[in-house]
């Protein structure tokens, strides 16, 4: 059937165990989706990626039903696993957690190409640059 | 009771990133990013068949990223490190922030509000199961609650497909639901007295969906869910072929509609918009359909056509 779309929401959770809390309620409760089917879906659908933040964006149409797509994980979670580390900075221009080589970031800002919505793989590049500097993260030649 | 704190930011593109992962340190669980490209990337890759925004969606030129925040002790702190964190980002000028306090409601059942019994056409009901609904007048009530695939009796391409089924069904026909979604029409089809109905979608999750519906509404025995398209599906000639569609998949199924439908057996066509309607009734009539009636409700139009011969 032919459905006119509502709205697109984007939402940065963790995957596999996602509730109807903040985020999720207010950002899908005011379109009238029905919560609890969404959880439920993106909980089965992200059960294997557990530990991570899942993006996922949800097109929700004019009868409030829903289809929504899973997406990769945001660039600063690639971050810290390429360099091994949990947390990162919280003073990121006084304190420097570590080092990402320049290829590194290349790959990150490939794979996440589809999803950040940039022009070329050099404008994903300075994205993830930039995660990586908020992050206290140097980027490095190599 | 607990009270949110809804905290806003407006960013460049290139900070969403940088910003979601501020607030993930502040303890967010997570947050919702409304991204103009989301929406005008939709459009320029004409993925959808219809849209319609607010115009403050579509009028916006920065993305905002929101996250939410319990009030509490530590949420002072929190939004000075915000602040800080903001202003230290590489981004050519220092994001704003807006909040907006938000109190707690039951989200896991807010939405529930928003569907109530809808009655169809002179016999017909749809109310979801957690709804008292007494119907007047005999009505046939179906029980449909909504989820992923939710096509409840709340949008006119349904309701049209529905008001033909009351007028054309009088007991024991075979009928082919093609691109079933809910299955809505196809139990619609068997409630009001076909005899058997063979309902396909190439959606899986419509397909599971639909087969607990039927569960639902005790019509299992007469009404067969498969995954797949139509021809490679039916095995016999029907009555009444059901197609709520979208007009260009009705305008390439036609001609594949004479192979199962026996002839002075009806097609109902639907889901189509408005401007394409003529369209749909050339390529129906050129394939040998005869129009009987034609259903207008906004901008959807259905046709009630009958196979010549």
């Amino acid at each position: 059937m032919a459905k006119k779309v509502a709205a697109i929401i984007k939402l940065q959770i963790p995957a596999g165990k996602a509730t109807p809390a903040p985020p999720v309620g207010p950002a899908l409760g005011q379109h009238g989706v029905n919560i609890m089917g969404f959880v439920k879906q993106y909980n089965e659908v992200t059960a294997a990626q557990a530990g991570l933040i899942i993006p996922v964006e949800i097109t929700v149409y004019e009868d409030r039903s829903f289809t929504f797509v899973t997406k990769t994980p945001p660039a600063a979670v690639l971050l810290k696993k390429a360099l091994g580390i949990e947390t990162a900075s919280g003073e990121p221009n006084k304190k420097k957690v570590g080092k990402v080589p320049l290829s590194k970031v290349r790959e990150i800002a490939e794979l996440k190409m589809p999803d950040l919505n940039a022009a070329s793989v050099e404008a994903a590049m300075r994205m993830v640059e930039g995660t990586a500097r908020s992050m206290g993260i140097e980027i490095v030649e190599g | 009771m607990t009270i949110w704190l809804e905290i806003s930011v407006q960013v460049p593109h290139e900070g969403i990133e940088m910003v979601s992962y501020i607030f993930d340190e502040l303890g967010a669980g997570g947050v919702v990013i409304e991204d103009p490209a989301l929406i005008s990337r939709g459009i320029e890759a004409d993925i959808w068949d219809h849209y319609e925004f607010p115009p403050e969606v579509l009028n916006r030129t920065l993305p905002i990223v929101k996250a939410y925040l319990p009030e509490g002790p530590e949420l002072e702190d929190k939004l000075v490190r915000l602040q800080e964190r903001l202003s230290g980002l590489p981004l050519e000028s220092i994001p704003s922030f807006e909040t907006n306090p938000v109190v707690e409601e039951d989200w896991a059942t807010a939405w529930m509000a928003y569907y109530k019994p809808v009655e169809i056409g002179s016999r017909l009901a749809v109310k979801p199961s957690w709804e008292e609904y007494t119907p007047r007048d005999n009505r046939i009530v179906l029980e449909l609650d909504p989820g992923m695939a939710f096509g409840c009796g709340n949008h006119p391409t349904t309701t049209m497909c529905m008001e033909f089924l009351e007028g054309i069904i009088k007991g024991g026909e075979l009928v082919a639901d093609v691109g079933t979604g809910t299955g809505i029409l196809a139990i619609t089809s068997a409630k009001l007295g076909a005899d058997r109905v063979l309902a396909v979608d190439l959606d899986s999750v419509a397909v599971k969906v639909a087969k607990e519906n039927v569960q639902l509404n005790q019509v299992a025995d007469r009404v067969t869910v498969l995954e797949g398209n139509l021809l490679d599906r039916a095995t016999e000639t029907v009555d009444i072929v059901i197609a709520n569609i979208i007009a260009s998949v009705i305008i390439v199924l036609a001609p594949d509609v004479l192979r199962i439908l026996k002839p002075g057996g009806y097609l109902i066509a639907s889901g189509i918009i408005r401007f394409r309607a003529e369209e749909v009734k050339e390529k129906l009539e050129q394939t040998g359909f005869r129009i009987v009636e034609k259903k207008e409700d906004g901008e959807w139009v259905s046709y009630l056509s009958v196979l010549e011969g």
